[in-house]
């Protein structure tokens, strides 16, 4: 059960969203929380989805010990195991039902626990319905249950909507120009129905906040009609009485802010400097996990031989992972001097282990060394009852020094310090040192894409746009770097249709008077204010988003509520990254008592957002 | 929060029955379930559970005896505790032969599934359910060693103070029948040290004379308070090497239990590890064939077009 302090006022998500899935692993009902508790054995089904949502959160040996022997993808063969009982998490699409029902003819298991993720429509229902009474496996079909998880958590305070298919609702798939009209309807109806999950998981009713005239609004207006026609009915609501878990203590409702990527472009494309946004940027990282190749250059082979097989290793960044909790936000060179620290502390202890085994050698003679060696058996005995710690701090520590050693390989190589501090200064129209053009024709300084990256900082950051001649010139050191333009063709689109909407930017809420104060934030939206920065240490500045948060949180909004917000969840539709989210954390720390949490439609390094872009700059 | 909405399945098929006795379908229900019960149900399931039932019964027996168990009985009475040692004696061994039934059980039901034929899916499973019910065997496990080390250092502990007792009580029946058991133990452990034996009778005959006289001559009583100086520290001196002992033990008792499992760890260990070895030499085996065919080949290649030169020649 949550543990509440009284200090805080609403649980946290990860919270509710791990004991729901434990409930759900142990057949629906709460976990018995006496360890030594019979075992009960059980095989987990899911689809991609649900696979997604699980792993961040719990980790194979987590799910052995709740019993679960096998765990298995929905469309993999599988083969009966009529003795055991299986609990199905998927999402209610065709395929996974008539899957399903095909499980039941084929009566594979014992009895059925069927989970799904977001709400199954009755005529899906009646479907397995059928396939169960043709089966004659009604009895067996033990529980139905619509778990509302149709989201996944990353962090205590971060949040997406999907990995698999996020396509669907990317960026590219929102802005694109030859969207139609159903298109938008579905993606929207994606997000809502993910959202809507979220705050029912939550356990909350969120006042909710966005600008007018974009794709966030369309979100928003959606949402609350959907929530409003959730509580309207009183019977079945899902924010009701015992349908909240026991620990919900929210006094105040939390406030939910929609954002639109378009508000800010320039930071999915910022080089970084702390350690996950960096981790996010330069390695292969999905869902917590960080896949990597060691055996990294090239070795001349003798003819005919074998080519050497580079081996790939994959790192889970977990929550439990102390380093990882204390490090992911800090910049980069703190984190490689702590992991030395770390090594350091290591190596003493294992010292320390060492030298009481050779101490251990005494024959114990005489009185001295007799207490010393029953002053040294207790120490024996803490060291090996120490010895388990001991490895995992190993663990970790070799872990995070590949990891730190492979970011800063990328580093090195591409002087990402270089295009960091630059961008920097760009953002906070802080004297230059170097010329842009320098660094573009530079051809040691960074990959074509970084190029790219940084020119696309200057045009969006600038206050008016390049002159022909220097754009021209631009473009060609940038094609004799060997980059691609098209992103550019949709930033200059993108950059005229802002200037455009000039006009006042109203909140589109749940019926409260528009905020003059935001339209000038939307207009200087792009405008970082912050000051330069040095030595390339993190000042804290205010990114966009957050500074639109800010603004939000400290004013009085409601008329009747004199009280400003204390929890906010801060939603960018069409995708957010590492680096917005660490400054809200950043924010969030400086300010006593308040509760951030970060969620957007897709999670994209600038990689992939460039990417994106360059497919909208090709139509 | 997640819904139940098992009662709004069960209302569908309801409707669904409903729709198709309409259409004219029906599904035979009550013959059909007979028949399903007699699918193949393997004897690994139910023996699987009769396990985990054995091991319940144990740690419930753990359980409901553990209070007496642990109990030292008033330290002061020492023939009213609840159980006698006796009793404790027969629970340490039955729990014992108990957990070595339940061992071999596991290890049974396991070499069994290795030798049946069946899907890689259903062997994980088993897998998986034997290492459930061996870390459930573990923790009931621990139930027991954790009482029996309360148990050993309860022992040491009487033994340390029954023998302080008879400087604070003055019943005599206690003294009589506490210091034989004293005196065995001073004797044992000052083995090495040089105390006469006479010292050791000495105090029984001065407290006996002490309460017969009256008077003392002044150089008796400075002699008695010489030998209360001498007897006070040597006793002091027991006491602390006592203590060394029993935290010895029980320390002892702790470092045997971790290397008992540190032990069974390399067990399995060195299993995997001859395994690699095993795997890895036939991989060795299968290259040296590979090379050999290869240089066999190449020497018939080299064989054709000598001949073929030849020819050409």
């Amino acid at each position: 059960p949550v543990v509440l302090s009284a200090i805080s006022a609403a649980s946290s998500t990860t919270v509710e969203l791990n004991i729901a899935l434990k409930r759900m692993l142990n057949f629906n009902a709460p976990p018995l929380k006496n360890t030594a508790a019979e075992p009960v054995w059980k095989v987990l089904i899911y689809d991609r989805f649900g696979q997604d949502i699980i792993s961040p959160l719990l980790s194979v040996k987590e799910l052995r010990d709740m019993g679960i022997t096998l765990h298995l993808l929905l469309h993999s063969d599988r083969d009966p195991i009529p003795d055991v009982p299986a609990i199905y998490f998927v999402m209610p699409t065709e395929e996974n039902i008539d899957r399903i029902c095909q499980d039941l003819r084929n009566q594979l298991y014992e009895s059925y626990y069927l989970n799904f993720i977001s709400a199954i429509s009755r005529s899906k229902l009646e479907d397995i319905a059928s396939a169960a009474l043709a089966a004659n496996a009604v009895t067996q079909v033990t529980k139905v249950f619509d778990q509302y998880l149709n989201f996944i958590t990353l962090e205590d305070d971060m949040f997406i909507l999907c990995h698999q298919n996020k396509e669907l609702i990317s960026y590219h798939a929102i802005n694109r120009a030859d969207i139609q009209d159903t298109d938008m309807e579905a993606i929207m109806d994606t997000i809502v129905d993910s959202l809507f999950c979220f705050f029912v998981t939550l356990g909350a009713v969120p006042i909710i906040r966005c600008p007018r005239g974009n794709a966030a609004e369309m979100v928003a207006v959606k949402l609350d009609k959907k929530l409003r026609e959730n509580l309207r009915d009183a019977r079945n609501s899902l924010f009701t009485g015992d349908s909240m878990t026991a620990g919900q203590f929210s006094f105040q409702r939390p406030l939910f802010v929609l954002v639109d990527r378009n508000v800010d472009m320039a930071t999915p494309l910022h080089h970084t400097w702390t350690y996950q946004a960096l981790i996010h940027d330069v390695l292969d990282f999905h869902l917590n996990r960080v896949v990597m190749e060691e055996g990294m250059g090239v070795e001349p082979s003798p003819a005919g031989a074998r080519p050497k097989k580079k081996s790939r290793k994959t790192y889970d960044l977990t929550a439990a992972d102390k380093f990882w909790q204390k490090h992911k936000g800090s910049p980069f060179p703190e984190v490689a001097e702590s992991v030395q620290e770390e090594l350091d502390t290591y190596r003493a202890q294992e010292d320390e282990v060492k030298r009481l085994k050779s101490i251990m050698g005494l024959e114990g003679e005489d009185e001295g060394a007799i207490s010393m060696l029953s002053d040294n058996t207790a120490k024996l005995t803490s060291a090996v009852s120490s010895l388990p710690e001991l490895l995992e701090k190993k663990r970790l520590i070799d872990l995070h020094t590949n990891v730190a050693t492979a970011v800063l390989d990328h580093i090195k190589s591409r002087k990402l310090d270089v295009y960091f501090e630059f961008e920097e200064k760009l953002m906070s129209k802080s004297t230059l040192d170097k010329s842009l053009l320098d660094i573009i024709s530079d051809p040691d300084a960074g990959t074509p894409e970084d190029k790219m990256r940084l020119f696309l900082i200057y045009y969006i950051t600038a206050q008016q746009a390049p002159s022909e001649s220097d754009l021209e010139q631009y473009k060609k050191a940038l094609l004799d770097a060997g980059c691609d333009l098209s992103p550019l063709n949709y930033i200059k689109q993108w950059k005229a249709f802002t200037k455009m909407a000039a006009t006042p930017a109203n909140y589109g809420n749940s019926g409260v008077k528009p905020m003059g104060l935001f339209s000038r934030v939307m207009n200087t939206g792009s405008q970082f204010v912050m000051e330069g920065v040095k030595n390339l240490v993190l000042k804290q500045h205010n990114l966009p988003v957050t500074r639109i948060l800010d603004n939000l949180m400290e004013m009085n909004s409601i008329p009747r509520n004199k009280n400003p917000f204390q929890e906010a969840i801060v939603f960018v539709v069409g995708g957010g990254n590492f680096i917005e989210y660490q400054n809200l954390v950043d924010y969030t720390k400086s300010k006593q008592g308040k509760k951030v949490v970060y969620g957007c439609s897709e999670l994209f390094n600038a990689s992939q957002f460039i990417k994106q872009l360059s497919q909208l700059g090709q139509k | 929060m997640a819904v139940d909405i098992t009662l709004l399945f069960k209302a569908s098929v309801k409707t669904v029955k409903t729709r198709n006795k309409a259409i004219g379908i029906g599904f035979e229900s009550t013959k059909d379930e007979i028949f399903k019960r007699s699918r193949p149900k393997s004897g690994f399931s139910p023996r699987a559970k009769e396990v985990i039932t054995n091991i319940t019964k144990l740690k419930d027996f753990l359980l409901q005896h553990r209070k007496d168990y642990v109990s030292a009985g008033s330290l002061i009475s020492s023939d009213l505790s609840r159980m006698t040692d006796n009793d404790r004696d027969q629970i340490d061994q039955d729990a014992q032969i108990f957990m070595r039934t339940c061992s071999e059980a596991i290890k049974l039901l396991r070499s069994e599934a290795e030798k049946q034929v069946m899907s890689a899916q259903i062997k994980e499973h088993r897998g998986a359910v034997l290492d459930l019910i061996e870390t459930y065997l573990k923790g009931v496990c621990k139930l027991y060693s954790e009482q029996r080390a309360i148990r050993v250092k309860r022992m040491v502990d009487k033994k340390r103070l029954s023998r302080l007792v008879p400087e604070h009580h003055s019943p005599v029946e206690k003294k009589v029948e506490v210091e034989p058991t004293e005196e065995d133990t001073i004797k044992e452990e000052s083995s090495e040290k040089t105390t006469s034996s006479e010292v050791q009778d000495n105090p029984v005959n001065l407290w006996e004379e002490s309460r017969v006289e009256d008077e003392l001559s002044p150089e008796e009583i400075q002699m008695f308070e010489q030998e209360n100086q001498r007897l006070i520290s040597e006793m002091n001196s027991l006491v602390d090497e006592v203590r060394q002992i029993e935290g010895k033990v029980v320390e002892i008792s702790r470092l045997q239990e971790i290397f008992a499992e540190k032990v069974l760890h390399q067990e399995a260990e060195i299993d995997n590890i001859h395994q690699l070895v095993v795997g890895a030499t036939e991989n060795v085996k299968e290259g040296n064939e590979d090379i050999r065919e290869i240089t066999s080949k190449a020497a018939e290649v080299a064989a054709c077009l000598g001949s073929c030169q030849l020819r050409r020649r």
